[in-house]
């Protein structure tokens, strides 16, 4: 799977990422957290071979990813980016298509259509299969976008903030189809992800992030704790454990 | 509508305009008019599909719909050679240098200008189309000024000559020259061929597309370079064409009510044609030469532009 090793990432004289080194676990649902600037999406653009790190390398299955041509790399990795502010006319089905281009290099078989219809229907998009992008809501355009990079059938997803701007239904809808893609077909997905709650409540690993370094990581279970969240994000964390998982509060 | 019907009466549209632009008033004079009219309308087709083909080739890559090659300063640098080597060289120059070694050097200094564009500007305005714009129109005015300074050393008979090169107009072909440009054109469709549904994918901007496996930083080169060539090929056959470019991708846009390059580009090549004839239709038998190709064709695209622009501003 993906294991960064002392990744360093400069922009200018500001470095943003120092020294990271870490495993990926395969079939999980990891989330990367941390306060804003800590280099997440740094880290993420590297792992998805859209930035070139400093020094260090990235490697899948163990074999460094720069070696990997692009368009091969995108059999094993799909990314998504924060939703684009898209000038496009195009229909979600249209989109959903876009997810086959790395096999089918434009020209649709029947296998890729029915790929595409499995996407449409893992996140229940039937009615929207039509409409055309810029009519959606943000959360319907979302779920649009992931459902193109469900039908790229990777076994890695990285997803930048799929979160973002969404409201909580949209978001649980969203987390629910990542937690069955993991459960259901054995994918890997490594998410950035803000709201504590969320990655707490629905990931298997958790990677902390602080200041371009490592804070913590591990299985969500352990590394959740009022110490460490605490340390992360300078507020005072109480966790609230009940039978339907657990409430990070730092308000107040 | 549906595009089988679209593509029949845009078809049909182009075969009764172009009749009648062979045929009205020529008395079916086989021997001289005809010939010169021929000439004129293969002009037509090939400059059409040049422009057509760099502007929304170029808006694809550079991910925006009021920008052309022209807006950027490609014809400008045209123009600015073509009275450089004036003032260096003469009329007789020129001449000497004959047309097919002016086009290869023009378009060697397109893929020049290209590159520049590509190391230098777009970097620098990634995220800022307005930037982009302005720089483009900035740079156009440079190079614009130079050639006007430049204008000022030159005798009335070279002035002449470039006052030629400097409007769109389908008259100052030759059938050399057509020859070059129907096979340079040739190449660069055979090169381009494959790779329609790429550029599909391309105009989902940088990161999704090399999410999806396209190598984004080639197939941009490799784009550029095409770019370059085409609006070599058009400016030295029809002259600088401004706005005409913007304008054209957008009515492709708009008609082809689809994202799929396969269907943009031949309508764009199609309204290209159409402006075109119609224009010079005007222009040789409504206005009896007393205005121009461009004018025409500036005062339409022109004024689009300008819509085009201050619609953007209100929804962005």
């Amino acid at each position: 799977m993906i294991t960064v090793h002392n990744l360093h990432k400069d922009y200018g004289k500001k470095s943003v990422l120092t020294n990271v080194s870490l495993a990926f676990p395969k079939g999980c649902i990891t989330s990367l957290i941390g306060p804003n600037g800590a280099g997440k999406s740094t880290l993420l653009m590297m792992m998805a071979k859209l930035l070139e790190p400093s020094s260090g390398h990235v490697s899948f299955d163990g074999q460094n990813i720069s070696d990997i041509r692009t368009a091969e790399y995108a059999h094993h990795v799909a990314t998504l980016r924060q939703s684009p502010g898209f000038n496009l006319r195009l229909t979600v089905e249209e989109l959903i298509s876009f997810g086959r281009f790395p096999y089918s290099r434009g020209s649709l078989t029947k296998q890729d259509s029915q790929i595409i219809d499995e996407a449409i229907d893992f996140l229940a998009l039937e009615d929207l299969r039509h409409a055309y992008l810029d009519e959606l809501s943000g959360g319907q355009r979302q779920m649009a976008f992931l459902a193109m990079t469900i039908a790229q059938q990777t076994d890695v997803l990285l997803l930048d903030e799929p979160l973002n701007n969404l409201d909580m239904k949209h978001a649980v809808q969203i987390m629910q189809a990542l937690r069955r893609l993991c459960d259901e077909q054995k994918r890997t997905v490594i998410l950035v992800i803000h709201d504590i709650n969320f990655a707490a409540n629905y990931s298997d690993h958790i990677v902390a992030l602080k200041n371009g370094a490592l804070s913590f990581s591990g299985p969500a279970e352990q590394v959740v704790t009022e110490t460490n969240l605490g340390n992360l994000y300078e507020l005072n964390f109480e966790i609230i454990r009940s039978k339907r998982g657990c409430l990070c509060n730092y308000f107040n | 509508m549906n595009t089988t019907v679209k593509i029949w009466i845009t078809s049909i549209l182009i075969l009764v305009l172009a009749l009648t632009f062979l045929l009205i008033g020529s008395g079916l004079d086989f021997d001289y008019l005809i010939p010169k009219r021929l000439l004129r309308l293969t002009t037509i087709v090939l400059g059409s599909i040049c422009l057509a083909f760099s502007a929304i080739l170029f808006q694809t890559i550079v991910g925006n719909r009021i920008l052309a090659p022209s807006v950027m300063g490609y014809e400008a640098v045209y123009l600015l050679w073509q009275v450089l080597l004036l003032s260096i060289l003469g009329a007789h120059g020129l001449a000497m240098l004959s047309v097919n070694g002016n086009f290869l050097i023009s378009i060697a200094l397109m893929l020049v200008y290209s590159w520049a564009l590509h190391y230098w500007l777009l970097p620098r305005c990634k995220n800022d189309v307005y930037m982009l714009l302005l720089f483009g129109l900035v740079l156009t005015m440079v190079l614009g000024t130079a050639t006007q300074y430049i204008q000022l050393s030159i005798s009335p008979g070279e002035f002449s000559i470039f006052q030629g090169l400097s409007y769109t107009s389908f008259n100052r072909s030759n059938p050399e020259t057509l020859l070059y440009g129907v096979l340079t054109v040739a190449v660069v469709l055979w090169i381009g061929r494959k790779t329609l549904p790429v550029l599909d994918v391309l105009s989902l901007g940088r990161e999704q597309s090399m999410s999806l496996g396209v190598n984004h930083p080639q197939y941009v080169r490799l784009y550029l370079a095409l770019i370059a060539i085409l609006v070599a090929v058009s400016t030295s056959l029809i002259g600088p064409t401004a706005f005409m470019g913007v304008f054209i991708a957008n009515i492709a846009y708009a008609l082809a009510g689809s994202n799929k390059h396969k269907v943009i580009l031949p309508i764009g090549c199609a309204v290209s044609i159409i402006i075109f004839l119609v224009a010079q239709l005007f222009v040789e038998h409504v206005f009896n030469y007393k205005t121009s190709v461009s004018i025409l064709v500036n005062l339409v695209c022109g004024i689009y532009f300008l819509t085009l622009i201050a619609r953007t501003r209100g929804t962005s």
